[in-house]
């Protein structure tokens, strides 16, 4: 069923999280809301348009340059001869082409753990993803111990999680992913629960930039899940690339 | 972006620095805080931390996204004084012109702003609400005391109308 009413909330940022988790999921997978979402993002980007043009100050300019410049100075005194533009030029072939090997391990890494992980078999979609390049965060039973999941993040949005490790839930509670952000609530990724061996695997809604995310966490929570999160990380990473 | 393309950034910044900080300013209330936002936009663009991806949008949505977010966090994490600062005039600030590529823009320009005022008042308030406010549908249904499904429906007419008005502008150019 098309997300119809949601995707122009969804599009001005105004959706609560698991009701924005849904349309990003739907339109993972189906194009004719994917391009009624694109145009609504267009429409949303013009609406500053609207409003009577202030001029910034004039000194922001030169703050904004310096700032850069001072940044770009630690970045160069950071990376050492990263710093010399012919140096830079020549490693660009070798960057190049392990950023390639890298995503091709990546999706071949995938296509293992779909096809290898024990556990209730992923549906197409999982698959679909799992076919993806992205990148994959590990979540170490921190609350949990012997429990770990791998979340694998498409780099053109949207993720699964392979959960092991975790405990059955009583009816009315559930397992629940988590991205913690600094300075904002916690968006939920998804709900999911484990088969009798402690195993599943789960779509999950992944936010567009993990740059504000210092934490993903999952949680226990009352069904059908929480707002935010309210019980104890049993899974967490703090670290991925 | 590649880090240190200073005339880069100096290009995106003649082009979009004006619209961001209306933007900011819209939402934050606050010229310290809208330069404060201005700042941060361009500097996470330059410095690789918000990554340019084109199948979700044009440069000008992109950025709109990175310095609305922004400005809706600071809002979110000093709402007290944010709220404050909204009630004020903004002193020593005047309306005045951009410096922007004319025709195109000032066209978009003033069909955005035709097409905004064109809205039903109730429409176009969950419009702003949502966008300039940051506030959910659950938030506006809340405030005005409406049904969600109402505020809903109103949000999803309102993007219909201008999408109606505006994508036909926009579409053309996409890909700049």
């Amino acid at each position: 069923m098309h997300p119809t009413d949601n995707l122009a909330g969804y599009a001005l940022g105004a959706l609560e999280g698991p009701e924005g988790i849904r349309v990003e999921t739907h339109v993972a997978t189906c194009t004719t809301c994917a391009s009624v979402l694109a145009q609504y993002r267009a429409v949303v980007s013009t609406l500053p348009m609207g409003l009577d043009p202030v001029a910034p100050p004039p000194e922001a300019w030169a703050a904004i340059r310096a700032e850069a410049r001072r940044r770009r100075l630690r970045v160069g005194q950071g990376a050492g001869s990263w710093a010399r533009p012919n140096w830079r030029r020549a490693m660009w072939p070798v960057s190049t082409t392990l950023v390639a090997s890298l995503l091709i391990w990546n999706v071949v890494l995938q296509r293992e753990l779909t096809r290898r992980a024990p556990g209730p078999a992923p549906g197409p979609e999982v698959e679909a993803l799992s076919r993806r390049p992205g990148r994959l965060v590990i979540l170490a039973g921190t609350g949990h111990p012997g429990a770990s999941a791998r979340l694998f993040v498409a780099v053109d949005g949207g993720g699964h999680l392979a959960i092991s490790g975790l405990t059955p839930l009583p009816r009315g509670r559930t397992y629940q992913l988590w991205f913690i952000r600094t300075g904002a609530s916690a968006v939920t990724g998804g709900t999911f629960g484990v088969d009798t061996r402690g195993l599943a695997w789960a779509k999950a809604g992944v936010p567009a930039s993990l740059d504000e995310v210092r934490a993903i966490a999952v949680t226990e929570e009352p069904a059908p899940g929480s707002v935010s999160p309210t019980g104890q990380h049993l899974l967490e990473a703090t670290t991925w690339r | 972006m590649q880090v240190g393309e200073e005339s880069a950034l100096e290009g995106l910044y003649a082009r979009y620095g004006g619209l961001i900080f209306t933007l900011a300013l819209r939402i934050v209330g606050d010229p310290e805080l809208a330069r404060e936002v201005l700042q941060d936009t361009f500097l996470r663009c330059w410095g690789g931390r918000e990554a340019y991806d084109p199948a979700r949008g044009r440069v000008p949505g992109w950025l709109m996204g990175i310095a609305r977010n922004r400005a809706i966090d600071l809002l979110r994490s000093r709402p007290h004084q944010a709220r404050l600062r909204e009630q004020e005039p903004l002193a020593g600030l005047t309306s005045e012109p951009v410096q922007r590529d004319a025709t195109d823009f000032v066209t978009l320009r003033r069909a955005v702003a035709s097409a905004l005022q064109g809205l039903p008042i109730a429409q176009r308030q969950a419009i702003e609400l949502a966008y300039y406010g940051g506030h959910t549908q659950v938030e506006i249904a809340r405030e005005l005391g409406e049904p969600l499904g109402t505020i809903k429906s109103r949000t999803r007419e309102a993007m219909e109308r201008l999408r109606a008005v505006l994508w036909p502008l926009i579409e053309p150019k996409r890909g700049g």
